[in-house]
């Protein structure tokens, strides 16, 4: 195959490897987990990737145009407290559903304050969503200085035991997305971003709207990040200032290994959404593999950065031949 | 309906250089107009004032006796102008169709795009060059992988998608093949027929006499004149174009090389090169030669130079100085005493935002010593700064304040401070004033007369013409002809230049 | 666009300057006391020494270009202070040992993280957050919880404590290691090549320069000035905890910036960076005074980060 069939090839697939990836993993998976497709287990992982999957969405189409937002975990982290400080385990539901909406608009606000900085003031993505994650950090440390709170009982127990049709809440909640970004590919803005994420120059010449684009991306992922945050609290069912912490580096890595590059234009959402079930599996599998505590996280680490590496390790090889 | 459209007294700066001073261009329905000037002269600057790309400094813009500001490309789209640009405005990693119609997407209900009617709508366009591209040129196929000469293509019919009333073709011709530049032309002349208006930025002179009906000359970012083409030929717009000096001096003639080559030994030897486009190049270089290369752009004389400087992969081999050598990496070509002046002088030849001095010496640090001796450097850049010419306000000032030609000579000078054995030209008098090559010129020729092999790939002919006394064109990766003596003629040249036409010209 | 006319290491003198005074007229500020003013200058000087060192590599990588940055700094800190902690163990006699196994240790982490950036073309930022997952995992299974271990007598002499003429030691290595630090970017050969590959990589490599390795070498040299970093922190505060080093990262990215050092890479200053570090300890210490928590504290850093790079690292425009 040469270069420019490769890369016509690729450029078609960019979900190849993140396939063939899943498929190994759910093999190694099964084998320290064999009940792994029964339905309750189905649902327990799927529960607990959820945040994850919605989080690498909303990454996903910030990097396709062509930015980065390394601020998302910290906007998760904003929402979880507001919701277990907010309502509280004693809250009634309509309070409960106000918040829930009233997050969603301090999501997509936050990322409304990273997308102006770098859409319209025309800063670097990567050092100006660092800054605004610190912002948003010291925000969320600020209404919640201690672990606590939460959220009434009925929200947890929705979350974890709901199973419309048999299918985990998850299930419906992904193919929504995924019929969502599927819309959106039809649509002009699905091409304005490709465009914008491919060469932003050419892009602007031939009249597309940029900067609202870009700025939309960061919308986009902030609106996503808040429903993260959501789930994640209906999860754990309590708040922690640094609940996002690390979902910004393995929402980043999941989109890479949904076969999105970091230079944008290439990829999509639902590479990435794959990607973050891969990694929700490693993390099974970690657990499952009986590694010795203290050396769970460097394990964990390291096969992000190894997932990081491998695009391009193929690339190396395939210079060599 | 009737368009006309004038740029009156057009000013643009960028950061400290001034790209146009004093522009001036005229155009009605119906007709076409050749922008025409050397490289550097202004002639894209002023195209993307006229689409709304860039923003004038200073003059206006006058649309239909309207005066006209442009607050974006989408402004200028919606007046019915639209610009095929020399820097392709297409997105890689979008398909032909997404391409063109990108923005314009026909819409169903709900916003959905309507793919069947763009890849019906595309496939109309794409006929307007029917039979003069290969068959994996469709509507679904990504551009990247696309040819340059087809990429062009697609480039154009992107613009005469938006249907425009004026259509700004900015070197559309240059990675075309002759058939491919025929059909462009027919097709200009049936636009011209519906009343769009055209203009035709260029400096092959030949197509410009074919197709324009008048002209406009930038020079140095001022209009120098303008007309109707049957009143004037060729000379009458070189000596426009290059000022005062008529246009056979513009190039000195070979007696100032004065070549004396039998004797001397050869400096470099390759045989059968190849890369991913180069099929086997086999030719050799005597010392103290000036070797030029040829042929349209394009046909892989850059990946020749880049080769031969260790910046790519190759297989065959190379003996330099009755050595073989295999560089791996620049740095190992340039140890050996091997230079290259690349294409591009601005993204691959200079560091921009850092001072002269600095360029200058970038590939001999490490010669002087630890710590830097800054004094040693300094008096080194000042001797090669004197050597050259440069005309500079101080070896700290950035290099961006220079002129193109004064830059070129920074360029130029990093490698000469080296003493380079070899020196890899890559078209180094883009965008340089007529003065400055014409000192350059003579610095070859010195440069040579002291033994310093140079192979000169120029995208201008006269400069091949009347500098070398052998030319290897190339052609699609190969080196298509070797000229020299008596068959070093312009009409060979030319011949050799488009390849595969080569029988229809004789 | 009117150009700012004054030069961004001389403005973050004159902050540093107005920080100062400002936190003099606080309610327990040194007001017109000038004895306690000069101690709390010297401390704060003392304090800026760390952060100075970390922002050191930080200066170094940002000015490498190609969205050049270390984000795994704070982490190797950690690791370095512990492996210091542990190697001296209270005797003077192995403070050498420690702080060349603290560089080195360092060296290799930034040599991991060169080689992903380099070869295998993961975005720095990418790989250096991975990479900071990775030493922190390092950090764990180091430390099991708790380490045994000490600084000797002379570390906490050397750094911590005032060494001549009541200038503390730190002070005095930071001057010397200033000075090496101008050598290193403005008198040798990697430093001109540096500020090359910076402004430029094609230009950088058409005209000799070997990017691949001085991106190796970057990084490398980056995560050494970490470990000296880590060695440094340790003998300053006497014992090691496992957040040792993380509240370093954010203010020597910041600090940097403060500089004037082009966050896009190709142009900078060490001296540009040790005003930073000093306007970003003052600012830190500021807060303390003023008994903000550290939620107040992240938020202010947060936006002072912003505030400056809406002023120095605006893009080009699309429209030109």
């Amino acid at each position: 195959m040469n270069k420019h069939q490769w890369q016509t090839f690729t450029l078609h697939n960019p979900y190849l490897f993140s396939l063939l990836l899943l498929v190994i993993i759910t093999l190694v998976n099964l084998f320290v987990q064999p009940d792994m497709f029964h339905r309750d287990t189905i649902n327990n992982n799927m529960r607990v990737f959820l945040p994850l999957i919605l989080l690498a969405a909303g990454e996903a189409v910030v990097i396709l145009g062509g930015g980065i937002d390394i601020s998302v975990g910290s906007i998760v982290s904003i929402v979880n407290v507001i919701l277990a400080t907010q309502v509280g385990l004693q809250g009634n539901p309509q309070k409960m559903y106000l918040m829930m909406g009233f997050v969603l608009l301090v999501g997509m606000a936050a990322g409304a304050i990273n997308g102006f900085f770098v859409a319209y003031m025309r800063l670097q993505p990567i050092i100006t969503t660092y800054a605004t994650s610190f912002l948003y950090a010291g925000l969320a440390l600020f209404i919640l200085p201690n672990p606590g709170g939460g959220i009434p009982q009925s929200f947890s127990s929705f979350y974890r035991d709901t199973t419309p049709l048999g299918l985990p809440l998850a299930f419906f909640i992904i193919a929504l997305i995924l019929l969502a970004w599927g819309f959106v590919q039809q649509t002009r803005y699905g091409r304005y971003l490709s465009a914008v994420g491919g060469k932003a120059d050419a892009a602007y010449e031939t009249a597309v709207p940029v900067s609202a684009i870009q700025f939309s991306t960061y919308v986009a992922a902030g609106l996503m990040a808040a429903l993260s945050g959501i789930a994640v609290t209906m999860l754990v069912s309590s708040g922690n200032s640094t609940t996002g912490d690390q979902l910004t580096l393995s929402s980043i890595t999941a989109v890479v290994i949904g076969g999105t590059t970091l230079s944008g234009g290439v990829g999509g959402v639902a590479g990435a959404m794959i990607g973050a079930v891969i990694l929700g599996l490693i993390k099974n599998i970690i657990s499952f593999a009986n590694i010795d505590t203290w050396w769970q996280t460097f394990v964990n680490a390291a096969i992000i950065v190894v997932a990081l590496a491998a695009p391009g390790v193929i690339n190396l090889f395939r210079r060599k031949r | 309906m009737a368009l006309s459209l004038s740029a009156r007294n057009v000013v643009k700066r960028y950061g400290g250089v001034t790209a146009l001073s004093n522009a001036n261009l005229d155009v009605n329905a119906g007709e076409v107009v050749a922008l025409i000037g050397a490289n550097g002269s202004g002639k894209s600057t002023l195209s993307k004032i006229i689409n709304g790309v860039v923003v004038l400094d200073g003059g206006q813009l006058l649309l239909d006796g309207q005066f006209m500001e442009f607050s974006s490309p989408q402004a200028a789209k919606n007046l019915g102008i639209s610009t095929v640009f020399q820097e392709l405005s297409l997105i890689p990693q979008m398909t032909v169709a997404e391409n063109i119609w990108l923005a314009r997407e026909p819409l169903k209900r709900g916003g959905v795009i309507d793919r069947k009617m763009i890849r019906e709508k595309s496939d109309a366009l794409l006929n307007l060059f029917a039979g003069t591209y290969k068959s994996s040129l469709h509507p679904d196929v990504t551009v990247t992988s696309l040819p340059p000469d087809e990429k062009q293509i697609v480039e154009i019919l992107k613009a005469v998608s938006f249907d425009p009333r004026l259509l700004i073709l900015d070197e559309a011709t240059a990675s075309l093949d002759s058939r491919q530049v025929e059909r462009l032309f027919e097709l200009v002349k049936r636009w011209k027929q519906e009343g769009k208006a055209i203009v035709f930025v260029s400096h092959r002179m030949e197509e410009i006499f074919r197709i324009a009906d008048r002209y406009s000359v930038l020079k140095n970012g001022v209009t120098v004149g303008t007309g109707a083409m049957k009143d004037v030929n060729t000379k009458d717009i070189v000596s426009l174009m290059v000022g005062e000096e008529s246009a056979e001096n513009a190039v000195e003639r070979k007696k100032a090389v004065a070549q004396n080559l039998s004797g001397s030994s050869v400096e470099l030897d390759v045989n059968e090169l190849r890369t991913d486009f180069l099929k086997g190049l086999t030719f050799q270089l005597h010392k103290g030669e000036l070797l030029g290369i040829g042929g349209l752009k394009g046909q892989g004389q850059r990946d020749l130079l880049l080769a031969l400087f260790g910046d790519l992969k190759y297989t065959g081999s190379i003996n330099f100085s009755g050595e073989l050598v295999h560089f791996k990496n620049t740095r190992q070509a340039m140890n050996k005493g091997v230079a290259l002046v690349p294409g591009e002088r601005a993204k691959e030849g200079l560091l921009f935002i850092r001072s002269i001095l600095e360029n200058l010496l970038l590939p001999s640090w490490g010669e002087y010593g630890f710590p830097t001796r800054m004094r040693k450097a300094r008096e080194s850049a000042n001797r090669i700064g004197s050597t050259l010419n440069l005309k500079m306000a101080g070896l700290d000032e950035p290099v961006t304040g220079l002129s193109g030609g004064n830059a070129q000579k920074v360029v130029i000078g990093k490698w000469l401070l080296r003493n380079p054995r070899l020196l890899l030209l890559d078209d180094p008098t883009k965008g340089v004033d007529v003065g400055t090559k014409a000192e350059f010129y003579r610095l070859l020729a010195r440069l040579c007369a002291d033994g310093l092999s140079v192979l000169f790939y120029s995208s201008d002919d006269e400069e091949l013409l009347g500098l070398c006394d052998r030319v290897l064109v190339m052609h699609d990766g190969n080196i298509r002809q070797e000229l020299f003596g008596e068959t070093l003629t312009k009409s060979n040249l030319v011949a050799a230049s488009l390849g595969a036409s080569r029988e229809s010209m004789q | 666009m009117k150009r700012i006319t004054i030069s961004p290491p001389v403005a973050a003198v004159l902050l540093a300057i107005i920080l100062f005074a400002l936190s003099g007229l606080l309610p327990n500020g040194f007001g017109s006391n000038m004895l306690v003013a000069r101690a709390q200058a010297v401390n704060i000087l003392r304090l800026s020494v760390f952060l100075g060192v970390i922002a050191a590599g930080q200066t170094l990588v940002i000015i490498s270009g190609s969205e050049g940055i270390d984000l795994s700094a704070g982490a190797v800190v950690t690791l370095t202070a512990i492996v210091t902690y542990v190697l001296v163990n209270g005797n003077d006699g192995r403070v050498l040992p420690a702080l060349f196994a603290a560089i080195l240790v360092g060296a290799a982490i930034g040599l991991v993280n060169g080689t992903g950036i380099s070869f295998l073309k993961i975005s720095p930022l990418v790989m250096t957050l991975g990479m900071s997952g990775v030493v922190t995992g390092m950090i764990l299974i180091v430390q099991h919880g708790n380490v045994s271990g000490a600084v000797s007598p002379i570390m906490t002499k050397v750094i911590a404590r005032p060494l001549i003429f009541g200038i503390p030691g730190a002070i005095i290595i930071w001057v010397f290691f200033a000075g090496l630090m101008w050598l290193l970017m403005e008198r040798t050969a990697f430093g001109k090549n540096l500020f090359a590959i910076g402004t430029n990589r094609v230009t950088a490599r058409l005209s000799g320069v070997n990017v691949t390795a001085m991106v190796l070498a970057t990084y490398a040299l980056a995560g050494a000035l970490s470990g000296l970093g880590g060695f440094l922190a340790v003998g300053n505060t006497g014992v090691v905890f496992i957040n040792i080093g993380n509240p370093f990262l954010f203010p020597s990215i910041a600090a940097v910036a403060v500089g004037g050092t082009l966050l896009s890479g190709g142009k900078g200053s060490y001296w540009g960076t040790m005003a930073g570090a000093i306007v970003l300890t003052l600012l830190t210490s500021l807060l303390t005074t003023m008994q903000m928590p550290d939620s107040v504290r992240s938020m202010v850093l947060g936006a002072t980060l912003l505030i400056l790079i809406s002023i120095y690292g605006r893009q080009q425009a699309l429209r030109q």
